[in-house]
């Protein structure tokens, strides 16, 4: 760290500098109109919050880090109920990255199989539905609906957050509904 | 009941193989229920029974009394008798046939008769002769299943310890039986020895009893013979034989030499703590199932003989009902204690058995191959944990309540001394706790870490009633305390001393209220296990019955455990019991200091590729290294020293007969 801070020193420096957060462009606001829908939509259907498990099977990580800019602090998506779990067994809702390699072919079956009823998935990206650049390739088992039932595509190199939020908001739609 | 025993004895002798097991066996059985019988009358009418056998010099006649002190511990002989005599009949079944199986049960009628007249002794020469049968019966059946080193190793060392500590006891009643003319019980009460002889002969007889009883640091024997005694052998010596140094401790201290200045108990006080504390942690170090039994029990004669301190403490201050309470407790506890050892080690039996291994890194799963086993085992458990409404808990409880009650003691130090005590009681409670999860868990949840543990079979049909008979045992005397409270003040009251406990409320028993309660007197606490028992069986059926009304989805689909998606799920990747027991090893390092080595193979090729690692630790048993060893090399430097004397020579050795008589002749004329 260049330069030494102390207490006081740090606490002038803040009250000196302010706020510098910016508001959010026009053109940012299409994520946040989606994901008050998918808000409204969740507690209709769930009562709680959406509960998502991203698997990534073998994405180049650019879909990876749109999904990871939906919750950063320019979008804040958990904020409308969109909450990210740690356990496939937690989930309704898997997010699948990736044309499937095939040494995730079988992980990410064992990662359907543990979710628990009911369950939707959301394949992102344009690897997830047609394989993209690594079309042919040797290493890849096929696209996502090859290994699992797929109930959404969001097209897209990769696609921008609005479209992953539509897809989500879209996949709510198709949630199987309590017997 | 000795004429079941000597028929059962001589049964073994004479029949061979399967009618020997269950004629041994039977009349077993029938010993046990006359024991109980016997034991009952006494208790109840508090008259005791007295009957002699004489020899032929006056010193040497057998006389025998069983009064209310006696009858507790041989209530709890009884009370473990009968189950483990069922368990036998299937569990020596694979034994072998022929001589050694005949001299095992043979040995086993012996060892259950040498223990219960060794209760009922009413004079010096009883008793240790039947002590020393109890030893030798024991020795004998501590080495009876396997012959390989290290039962022979442990036999040794039990041999050699019970002796050492039968040397203890027999100076410890003869200085006490000095000027009587016939060493009986009666005459040794009705002297009133010099403070400084009565704390001599204290100090010889805890000293010997506690080593029989299993205090540190003269535990040592335990965790060797122990593991290497058949399971139902383990589970008499476990449960009830070292309940026979808690008995002579009493007898000797509080009967014979009628309870002593306060650092008697404190002494018994503070030894019990430290064994308590010190067994529960080298029992979380085990991999070995019957070996973390073994040092279980250690710290389970702890908390029996803290209850006793307390006792022999309260009395020195004559808070007698106070007394009466602690020492309550403490035989509370080892009756329980005998019950849920006894079913620990039954069932640890059934799985030695059926997996042909104590090793618990090789068990696993057996919850599905044995699953009443597994079900008695957990109600083992939970009674070893102290769970209500099980008896631990109710034991343990009592005793908690004595050491709070303790705070009235007039002497400031000894009452923040309660205060350590309690402390170290409650951290011996956890410990257990997760001591047993690690038990059960290991052993029997999850998948089978070896093959022998996948073909394990369900154990037969007269270890499950014999293990049965136990868990309700456990359970009854968990929801029914009173009974059983009642019964043993019965014992105290009889106790010289305690007679003015009588007209003061009787401590342990209840107001037969709506659920039984049990109050301690002076203090605000009461507890009703029956209720807290009533309370679960409510609160399980609402929910179950809530369940099935708010009609909540019960679809159920069966899965795979998740592993991350791993494509392959073996038994390597569950918890072995050393990274269960590992968290408190970090902890508790200062005491253990583990020898640890971890050795890495390499690809030959390359750094980055391991082939195999291997990690090795070994808890360093302080007690043996720096007290035992250098004592034993001690031993053996002296005895160089005179080995001299052996020249081989038979007239050399004539001589020495001769020369010693001519000595002691000489002595005996002079005096």
């Amino acid at each position: 760290m260049a330069g030494e801070y102390s207490v006081v020193s740090l606490f002038s420096k803040i009250w000196r500098t302010g706020c510098v957060t910016e508001p959010l462009d026009p053109h940012s606001q299409r994520p946040l109109e989606i994901a008050r829908q998918i808000e409204a939509k969740t507690k209709n259907i769930l009562g709680r919050s959406l509960a998502i498990r991203e698997v990534d099977a073998g994405s180049c990580n650019g879909c990876e880090i749109e999904i990871t800019g939906l919750t950063s602090p320019v979008y804040d998506a958990e904020r409308f109920g969109v909450h990210f779990v740690a356990s496939p067994r937690h989930a309704d809702l898997l997010l699948v990255t990736g044309p499937v390699t095939r040494n995730m072919e079988v992980p990410l079956r064992k990662t359907w199989e543990a979710t628990p009823d009911p369950k939707v998935v959301v394949a992102v990206g344009d690897c997830a539905q047609t394989c993209g650049v690594f079309q042919g390739s040797y290493a890849i088992a096929g696209g996502v609906d090859k290994v699992i039932p797929v109930d959404v595509f969001i097209p897209g190199c990769p696609p921008e957050p609005a479209d992953i939020l539509l897809g989500i908001l879209r996949a709510l739609d198709r949630f199987p509904s309590k017997h | 009941m000795i004429a079941a025993h000597v028929v059962g004895a001589l049964a073994f002798l004479v029949l061979r193989g399967a009618p020997a097991r269950w004629v041994g066996a039977f009349l077993a059985l029938i010993a046990g229920v006359f024991a109980i019988l016997s034991s009952l009358r006494v208790l109840l009418s508090g008259i005791s029974l007295a009957f002699a056998v004489s020899l032929s010099l006056p010193a040497l006649a057998l006389t025998f009394k069983l009064d209310p002190l006696g009858a507790v511990f041989l209530l709890l002989i009884g009370a473990v008798t009968i189950p483990v005599a069922l368990f036998s009949i299937g569990y020596t079944a694979g034994h072998g046939a022929g001589g050694s199986a005949g001299m095992a049960g043979f040995m086993l009628h012996l060892f259950l008769l040498s223990m219960s007249l060794v209760v009922l002794a009413a004079n010096v020469f009883t008793f240790l002769f039947f002590w020393e049968t109890m030893s030798l019966a024991s020795y004998f059946l501590v080495i009876s299943e396997n012959q390989d080193g290290e039962t022979l190793s442990a036999g040794r060392w039990y041999a050699g310890m019970a002796h050492v500590s039968f040397g203890l006891i027999a100076s410890a009643l003869l200085i006490a039986a000095l000027d009587t003319e016939a060493m009986g019980f009666d005459a040794i009460r009705n002297l009133a020895p010099a403070p400084e002889l009565k704390s001599t002969i204290f100090i010889l007889a805890f000293l010997g009893f506690g080593s029989k009883a299993g205090l540190v640091p003269l535990h040592v024997w335990l965790p060797k013979a122990h593991p290497a005694a058949p399971s139902h052998v383990s589970a008499l010596m476990s449960g009830v034989m070292v309940k026979m140094g808690v008995y002579g401790i009493v007898r000797v201290g509080l009967d014979l030499l009628h309870g002593g200045p306060p650092w008697w108990g404190g002494l018994i006080l503070t030894i019990g703590a430290a064994s308590a504390l010190i067994g529960v942690l080298y029992a979380l170090m085990e991999q070995d199932l019957k070996r973390l039994l073994a040092y279980s029990t250690v710290e389970n004669v702890g908390i029996v003989l803290m209850g006793v301190g307390l006792g022999f403490l309260f009395k020195s201050y004559n808070l007698l009902s106070l007394a009466s309470l602690a020492m309550v407790a403490g035989f509370y506890h080892s009756l329980n204690h005998g019950l849920f050892k006894g079913l620990l080690f039954l069932g640890a039996g059934a799985v030695a058995q059926a997996t042909g291994t104590r090793d618990m890194e090789k068990m696993g799963g057996l919850i599905r191959r044995m699953p009443q086993t597994a079900s008695f085992f957990l109600v083992g458990s939970a009674a070893i944990s102290a769970l209500p409404p099980l008896n631990g808990f109710a034991s343990e409880w009592m005793i908690f309540q004595s050491l709070l009650a303790g705070v009235r003691v007039p002497h400031p130090f000894t009452a923040a001394l309660m205060a350590v005590a309690v402390g170290v009681l409650a951290l011996t409670g956890g410990l257990a706790a997760a001591c047993f999860v690690k038990a059960f868990g290991i052993s029997f949840l999850a998948i089978p870490r070896s093959e022998r543990a996948e073909q394990a079979h369900e154990a037969g049909g007269t270890m499950r009633a014999g293990m049965l008979i136990l868990s309700s045992a456990c359970v009854l005397l968990g929801v029914l305390p009173i009974a059983v409270t009642s019964l043993l003040s019965h014992s105290v009251d009889h106790l010289p001393g305690f007679a003015q406990v009588v007209p003061e409320p009787r401590p342990g028993a209840a107001e037969w209220g709506f659920g039984l309660k049990m109050q301690v007197p002076g203090s605000l606490s009461t507890i009703s296990p029956a209720m807290l028992a009533l309370i679960l069986v409510t609160i399980m059926t609402a929910v179950l019955i809530g369940i099935r009304l708010l009609r909540v989805n019960r679809a159920l689909r069966l899965g795979e455990t998740w592993g991350c998606g791993r494509v392959v799920q073996t038994a390597r990747m569950e918890y072995t019991s050393t990274a269960f027991a590992e968290p408190l090893r970090r902890v508790f390092g200062a005491l253990f200091r583990p020898a640890q080595d971890v050795m890495i193979d390499f690809h030959p090729e390359s750094k980055y590729f391991v082939q195999s690692i291997q990690y090795r630790r070994v808890i360093r048993t302080w007690f043996e290294e720096f007290l035992y060893e250098p004592l034993f090399r001690g031993i053996q430097g002296f005895a160089g020293v005179g080995r001299w004397i052996q020249s081989g020579s038979v007239h050399w050795y004539i001589a020495y007969v001769f020369i010693v008589l001519l000595t002691l002749l000489l002595i005996a004329r002079w005096m």
